[in-house]
């Protein structure tokens, strides 16, 4: 390999240095980011919040304990049931639509990281394919 | 001591070399050569031409180049573990480092970088300062590396920055101390400065976290809260704003910690936090949102995303005046807070909830059986003062609360909260604050603001600084500039000619008023000078003096001359006529608070620090009185009703007295000189029990008046005299008394144990009289000046004395 200095600068270290982080260090940090984001996402659609409190009352609307006759229980159980059916429906409705996301997150997270793999054979990969001659019709 | 080497040819080095040369503009150069290949490439390859695969194929070593700038060399981190000094250093220093740096490179290096910056900004330590450090004889680095690697390893720094090696260059030189003082710096100061700089960073590496706050559904299981979103302000909607900025407490973390661990154990979901205003009870508040707001991992679930609530009495009772209003608006709004289920009720200056005066409410009765249940999860906040009033009117609900003591910030907690809560005035007011302001804030507002306790005080004095900055920047100038407007004082070395004259000829000055008395008038002129050049105790008052004599020799004319030449007009002098407090109960009114009697003597000196305190006829005094005094005149404190340390360090303090004036008179008609018998006359005044010895050995000067002669009252006379034609100035009339009558207006007023009082009583009634009656009769024109001479004076005295001979046996 020719080595070659500019002020102290090395081309062979350049390769060495940026191929060693981009295969190392480089692809942990981007499943770190990759990480960071789905944490994210999970959070502004409040996905394990959701779960949790699945079947709690919306809102706590209708929540409070009702003293009072029998009548006014009754009442008070089926408004609560009500609001605890929409807290189910509008809770699920949110957990599957963050779900889609975090799945579409997760589909590209996984395919930048073998992605990532191949980017520093590209410009080999681009040589060959010029010798081949080959060009989209 | 280990030998620190330099490696230039690690593989740090060479990294940090290409950190150096892919700055930001080559980073974006890069990125625009990325797309402009892969435009290109895909371009030529539409075109039909196969060399367009080539560029799109190499467009990817520019992109990478980014991404490893981004990734690692741009904040290259220090090796794990170091053991070589590049290792540790910087990667903006390392990349720049010839093979074998001499010290002047290295000074040449930091003082363009990052840390450099901030110490040429924040302490004022420029480029040439750093280059005068440098002795080209001595090239010794080693001393260098090995004075950083210390201070690295003192501040816990991440690597060795710029900021490091400024401080390590500087404190290897031998002079150091004195070079620092001309900044008003010490070596400690330098190592601060390395931590603030760090803490910064680390603000800033923070700020670049995911922030994690519940996301859009996180409130969906509790109620609405629209009565307390109307008459309550959202802690947790404000920490929001601020992007959890408040979520670490440079002080009060155990605090915080206390209110946690309460909140989520099964006992009363109640805490008092009791602390003097200023003391940091909101900032609490706010951390507390900001972390419930933002879950730690290690917060209990039951307060995950809980909100806090801060409610203020006096905006529910204005909005609720009428009758019972305000006792159906607060159970709905703390129903509403308990039917929420995650709502945390602040009630900020919760004394006012408890006091049965506003508004003729008692809204204790209703908070008492919620504080008790304690279902609803309540914090209240109020000052020690106030905590034991409710204790004392209400012990049982006492009892009931969990109380958290507040105290005030340590100088050292103080300095971290400024230098992080400095950042935001900053960017409000757009301004820089140097390191030097932040130590004067807390220095001054620790000595002179009463009303707030740290670090608030200090905060609030560097918020009036940024009003007085010079080119944006703010120095300890600035602050004492703000202090020295806000509290009209003077707190710095003089520095502007005119004052630094009035200084210098101030016993001339005090003499256009006061005849001889050469002796007062010099140790209170000393007193003043030592005070603005900067080299008086700063521990007790400017000075305090004595001054015994006979009545109408000038002791309260001297107190007056001082306040009216440097003190800025007469008005400056707080006189108090010590007869008034004979009494022993009297002690009480000279420290009555402020907002009950605003004469007492504390509430004076608050409102004006910066006088003359004159307390007349001081032996007229209760003995209570005047030990109520003696912490005053020892070290320039007083504590008033409410405990509250007032300062008269600032204050020149004068007593005097007439005790034993017959006794100094009969003296000097012995032909005694005054210095002659002082000593003995001071110790008369103690075995007579005039004064005490303790209350006399608290003055720093005892000075004696004497009686003033014939010739001197004539002094007395011409400056009578000048006061009369200043009146007459603006009847452009002036009046002159010739010889003759000057001395007999003298021999007639003359008597050693009234001194120069009757002299104005005999001008009055000689002269005053006379121009009184020629300006109405019209003899005496605008422009005239009106002579008196000795027959008139003489025939005026003696018509008024024959009158009062005459009157006398008819009384």
């Amino acid at each position: 390999m020719v080595y070659y200095n500019v002020s102290g600068y090395n081309s062979g270290m350049f390769l060495v240095g940026i191929l060693s982080w981009w295969y190392g260090n480089g692809w942990v940090e981007r499943l770190r980011i990759i990480n960071d984001r789905l944490r994210v996402t999970t959070d502004r659609f409040s996905v394990f919040q959701l779960i949790t409190t699945l079947f709690a009352p919306y809102r706590q609307i209708a929540a409070g304990r009702v003293e009072g006759s029998i009548e006014d229980k009754i009442r008070a159980f089926w408004d609560r049931s009500f609001s605890r059916l929409v807290g189910f429906v509008v809770r699920s409705a949110m957990i599957v639509i963050g779900s889609f996301v975090l799945l579409a997150q997760i589909i590209f997270g996984a395919v930048t990281l073998v992605f990532w793999l191949f980017i520093p054979l590209m410009p080999t990969m681009g040589l060959i394919l010029m010798v081949l001659g080959w060009t989209p019709a | 001591m280990r030998t620190l080497n330099f490696n230039y040819n690690s593989d740090r080095s060479h990294k940090a070399r290409i950190s150096v040369k892919i700055n930001r503009s080559i980073s974006t150069g890069l990125a625009g050569t990325t797309i402009a290949m892969l435009i290109a490439g895909m371009a030529i390859l539409i075109g039909g031409w196969p060399f367009g695969w080539a560029l799109i194929g190499f467009s990817v070593i520019p992109a990478m180049t980014i991404e490893w700038w981004n990734g690692e060399l741009h904040h290259m981190a220090a090796a794990a573990e170091p053991k070589t000094i590049d290792d540790v250093l910087s990667a903006d220093i390392l990349g720049r480092l010839s093979s074998n740096p001499t010290l002047r490179e290295i000074a040449t290096i930091v003082g363009s970088v990052t840390g450099g910056h901030f110490l040429a900004v924040r302490f004022g330590i420029s480029n040439r300062f750093i280059h005068d450090l440098i002795d080209d004889s001595n090239n010794d680095v080693q001393a260098l590396w090995q004075e950083a690697w210390q201070l690295y390893e003192q501040t816990g720094s991440q690597n060795i920055s710029a900021s490091i090696l400024v401080a390590a260059l500087i404190s290897r030189h031998p002079n150091h101390q004195r070079l620092l003082s001309h900044l008003q710096l010490d070596l400690d100061d330098l190592t601060n400065g390395v931590k603030w700089y760090n803490h910064l960073r680390q603000l800033i590496d923070e700020h670049k976290q995911p922030r994690l706050g519940g996301g859009l559904a996180r409130d969906w299981s509790f109620g609405w809260t629209p009565l307390l979103k109307r008459f309550g302000q959202n802690l947790s909607e404000q920490a929001n704003g601020l992007n959890g900025s408040f979520k670490h407490l440079a002080t009060h973390e155990e605090a915080l910690d206390q209110i946690i661990d309460i909140f989520s154990s099964g006992g009363r979901q109640n805490v008092a936090l009791v602390g003097p205003d200023g003391v940091g009870k909101t900032q609490i508040m706010l951390a507390l949102a900001s972390r419930l707001l933002y879950g730690d991992t290690n917060l209990p679930t039951n307060l995950r995303y809980r909100q806090v609530f801060s409610l203020d009495a006096a905006s529910l009772i204005a909005a609720a005046p009428g009758r019972g209003e305000i006792e159906r608006l607060l159970p709905q709004i703390l129903d509403e807070a308990y039917s929420a289920k995650n709502i945390i009720i602040c009630l900020d200056n919760a004394q006012l909830f408890f006091e049965q005066t506003i508004g003729s409410v008692d809204i204790a009765n209703i908070l008492l059986p919620i504080i008790e249940s304690g279902n609803l999860r309540l914090i209240l906040t109020m000052d020690d003062q106030h905590y034991l009033q409710i204790s004392k009117r209400d012990p049982k609900l006492a009892g009931v609360i969990n109380r958290i003591s507040v105290a005030p910030a340590s100088e050292a907690e103080t300095m971290t909260v400024l230098e992080e809560r400095s950042i935001k005035i900053e960017f409000q007011n757009r301004v820089t604050f140097m390191y030097q302001a932040l130590v004067e804030a807390y220095r001054l507002s620790d000595r002179y603001v009463h009303d707030l306790a740290m670090p608030g005080k200090a905060i609030s004095l560097l918020e009036n600084a940024a009003h007085y900055s010079k080119d944006g920047l703010v120095s300890a100038e600035s602050v004492r500039l703000a202090i020295e407007k806000t509290l009209d004082i003077k707190i710095g070395v003089a520095s502007q000619e005119d004052e630094r004259q009035t200084l210098l000829n101030m016993e001339d000055l005090i003499h256009e008023r006061v005849v001889n008395q050469v002796r007062a008038v010099q140790v209170v002129s000393d007193a003043l000078r030592r005070a603005r050049a900067g080299v008086r105790n700063q521990l007790r008052p400017i000075g305090t003096f004595l001054f015994l004599g006979p009545t109408g020799v000038g002791k309260t004319e001297l107190a007056k001359a001082l306040a009216d030449v440097y003190f800025g007009g007469e008005d400056r002098m707080i006189r108090l006529d010590m007869n008034e407090y004979t009494g022993a109960d009297d002690a009480g009114r000279l420290i009555a608070d402020g907002s009950e009697n605003g004469n007492s003597l504390t509430a004076r000196v608050m409102k004006q620090p910066f006088s003359v305190v004159l307390l007349d006829e001081i032996e007229k005094a209760h003995t209570k009185v005047l030990d109520t005094l003696l912490q005053m005149l020892d070290e320039g404190i007083l504590r008033d009703v409410k405990s509250r340390e007032v300062s008269f360090r600032d204050a020149i303090i004068i007593a005097t007295s007439n005790a034993g004036a017959e006794r100094i008179c009969e003296y000097v008609e012995r032909g005694y000189d005054i210095v002659q018998f002082e000593t003995r006359f001071i110790d008369e005044l103690i075995r007579t029990n005039q004064f005490k010895p303790e209350f006399l050995n608290r003055f720093d000067e005892i000075v004696m008046f004497k009686p003033l002669t014939p010739d001197e009252l004539l002094r007395v006379i011409d400056l009578i005299l000048v006061g009369v034609n200043k009146t007459l100035a603006l009847q452009k009339v002036s009046v002159q008394v010739t010889d003759g009558a000057r001395k007999y207006l003298v021999d007639t007023g003359y008597d050693p144990r009234l001194g120069a009082r009757p002299m104005r009583r005999i001008v009055q009634r000689a002269v005053e009289n006379t121009v009184a009656k020629q300006v109405l009769s019209g003899q005496a024109e605008a422009g005239s000046v009106i002579t008196i001479t000795l027959d008139q004076v003489q025939q005026i005295l003696e018509l008024q004395a024959n009158a009062e001979h005459l009157a006398g046996p008819m009384i």
